[in-house]
């Protein structure tokens, strides 16, 4: 068995009933032991793939092998999945201990009940939980909840462990503690983990890896950094980063890249970054707000609109060719709204995408 | 000046009550109070509300006149026959309704609407005679087996069980239950009002049902509470006192179970047991 390919899903396909087509032909693989993030905006398919893996849902094309068996005619109660619901999804009639004991006192991998209890509180333990034992779930706070269901899913010790937006129902604060302590947890207990969020930081923060999706297809399928250097199309760099990544509409003609007000030699470019020939035409010319410098010999002049503070940067809004930019810089530099500036852009650091978002340079 | 109105208001709406309360009860205790007068007082002009003694001795004469144990005994087991297996198979069709895709569950649906709008006295007569060459006149298995299932309260469950959020059976089964665990240690107990109000109603229409095992009885031991009233009705003649005595006994019991179960019933009705 190929540890690094734990997980395989190969030309996964779905299309709904009523003929709407959520899943593209998806194929990505998860190693052994890895925590990885299916990121990627409300309706892009992240649920349907995560309930296609767990057997909620039928795939209409495709595999999904695990540990080199495929699950396509497994039930779900025999995958030997654990799935951490978005809400969820405790038995409100039961208590915390019985919610967690649940999945040992049913179906074939039923145990005796001392035995079942003290499994429980094993984990329990490890979610930190053993005082609300007594509790009934609708007397907890989402957080405690979370913990009570993430149990629930651990108890069986499943091969692998699924959850959909598990963090969603929490305030700020808490969310950032929880997906700590999920990274902690899963590591601890050496779990494959597939975690579905819309929120990139959160995914960047406990992913080992990224896969993105829109419109049912992987956008691109990578380590946090590299989806944010490194973006495979104009999606993932406007998808991935905060502030938004600042996009510019250019023209190239004659080895030049005009954009309105500012032009670029494309010599300046650096040649081996090339993913194709830049032929004349329209593109779209990206670069990621703390790439722009303040210099006085920089290509664009500008007027800031208005300043907002985010922790240790500045974020500076101007208006390019009526569209909205920005620009991050350090909070020593004091600049006000109305003030004119010129920056650099970093050339190493800027992106081309054709307008189909495929990125050239 | 506003406060005033809401008052006037209110007096008003506990006026209206209380009438149609004294409207609704009234005929109850002048059974109750009809069976310990004397027969006599039960048919002067004007007549009499409060009996001067109280004649326990009707209900004496009751069961000397008619074998009321028996027919209490056969009611008992009829009601609860059909409460138990129609809860069972209301739980059944009511689960796989909510959460079992199947072929032709759409159709299936459309047939058992349609059917809920015909009325049970239409059949009653096929049903009779369907029982009737099954040999089963004068026969429990008879007086029960029209009554082991019900649209009514399967689609009453159904309600019930839609109302438990999807993903509680998605998790159920992730957890590795089989449906058969899914209905018994989630389904039941998170329905527990709605099953409580099904078992009460059904109960309660068991022992009060009359036109069907009048239909399927013949034999005097096999005679339910109300068709015994009935026959004993005519049998005791003109004796009123002895029959609103009669009439008391049968209704005693549901009363006892409205008193016992008064808060599910109201409960079942409002349907606020349900939160999640
Ligand atoms: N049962 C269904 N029938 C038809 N279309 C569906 C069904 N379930 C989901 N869809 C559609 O499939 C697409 C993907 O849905 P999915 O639930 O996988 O999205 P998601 O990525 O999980 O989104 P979110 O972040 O909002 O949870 C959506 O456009 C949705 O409208
Ligand atoms: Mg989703």
């Amino acid at each position: 068995m190929n540890e690094d390919k734990f997980i395989q899903v190969n030309n996964l396909e779905k299309t709904y009933e009523n003929g709407y087509q959520a899943i593209k032909s998806v194929s990505f693989s998860v190693k052994k032991g890895d925590l990885v993030c299916l990121l990627g905006p409300s309706g892009c398919g992240k649920t349907t793939t995560l309930n296609m893996i767990a057997g909620l849902l039928n795939p209409t094309g495709g595999d999904i092998i695990v540990n080199g068996k495929s699950l396509l005619n497994v039930a779900p109660k025999d995958r030997n999945i654990g799935y951490v619901f978005q809400n969820y999804a405790l038995y409100p009639h039961m208590t915390v201990l019985q919610n967690v004991m649940f999945p040992m006192t049913v179906g074939k991998n039923k145990k005796p009940k001392d035995e079942a209890e003290k499994i429980a509180q094993k984990f329990m333990k490890l979610t930190h939980i053993e005082e609300l034992a007594d509790q009934k779930p609708g007397n907890l706070s989402g957080g405690q909840q979370q913990r009570v269901s993430i149990a629930r899913a651990l108890v069986q010790e499943p091969q692998i462990l699924l959850m959909d937006e598990p963090l969603s129902n929490l305030d700020a604060r808490l969310r950032l503690k929880i997906r700590e302590e999920i990274r902690n947890l899963v590591k601890e207990v050496g779990i494959t983990t597939l975690f579905v969020t819309h929120d990139q930081e959160e995914a960047l923060s406990i992913g080992d890896k990224i896969i993105l999706f829109h419109n049912g297809v992987i956008q691109q399928d990578d380590k946090g950094q590299d989806l944010y250097l490194e973006p495979n199309n104009q999606f993932v760099a406007n998808f991935i980063g905060n502030p938004v990544i600042d996009n510019f509409d250019v023209k190239v003609t004659d080895k030049k890249i005009s954009g309105t007000d500012f032009e670029i030699p494309v010599e300046k470019l650096d040649s081996t970054k090339f993913r194709g020939d830049l032929a004349d035409g329209d593109y779209t010319l990206s670069i990621r707000p703390e790439n722009l410098k303040l210099s006085d010999e920089g290509e664009l002049s500008e007027v800031i609109d208005d300043v907002e503070l985010i922790g240790r940067e500045r974020v500076l809004k101007f208006t390019h060719a009526g569209t909205n930019q920005r620009a991050l810089i350090d909070l020593e530099q004091e600049i006000k709204p109305g003030d004119s500036v010129k920056f650099k852009m970093n050339l190493d650091r800027v992106y081309l995408f054709k307008p189909d978002g495929e990125r050239i340079y | 000046m506003k406060k005033k109105k809401l008052r006037w208001g209110m007096i008003f709406v506990y006026l209206f009550i209380g009438i149609f309360g004294i409207i609704t009860v009234f005929p109850f205790i002048y059974m109750i109070l009809g069976g310990l007068m004397s027969y006599q007082e039960t048919t002067t002009i004007p007549p009499t509300l409060i009996p001067k003694t109280l004649r326990w001795s009707n209900y004496q004469k009751v069961f000397e006149q008619a074998p009321f144990a028996r027919y209490f005994l056969n009611t008992f087991i009829t009601a609860a026959t059909t409460t138990i297996v129609t809860l069972f198979t209301s739980i059944l069709g009511a689960f796989a309704m909510t959460n079992l895709k199947f072929k032709g569950k759409g159709f299936i649906q459309l047939i058992f609407l349609s059917l809920l709008m015909v009325p049970g006295e239409a059949i009653i007569f096929t049903n009779y005679n369907t029982i009737a060459h099954l040999g089963l006149l004068n026969t429990y298995l008879g007086l029960v087996l029209p009554f082991l299932t019900s649209i009514f309260y399967m689609y009453y469950l159904q309600s019930y069980f839609t109302a438990i959020s999807p993903t509680i059976y998605k998790a159920a089964m992730i957890d590795g239950a089989s449906d058969w665990e899914y209905i018994w240690k989630i389904l039941v107990p998170m329905s527990k009002g709605g099953l409580i109000t099904v078992a009460l109603l059904s109960f309660i229409s068991g022992w009060n049902s009359f036109l069907w095992p009048l239909l399927v009885t013949n034999e005097d031991k096999m005679r339910l509470l109300n068709n015994g009233l009935a026959a004993f009705a005519s049998d005791a003649g003109a004796q009123t006192q002895l029959q609103l005595a009669a009439a008391t006994l049968t209704v005693v019991p549901v009363l006892i179970v409205y008193f016992i179960f008064r808060k599910q019933i109201i409960r079942g009705v409002v349907r606020n047991d349900l939160k999640a």
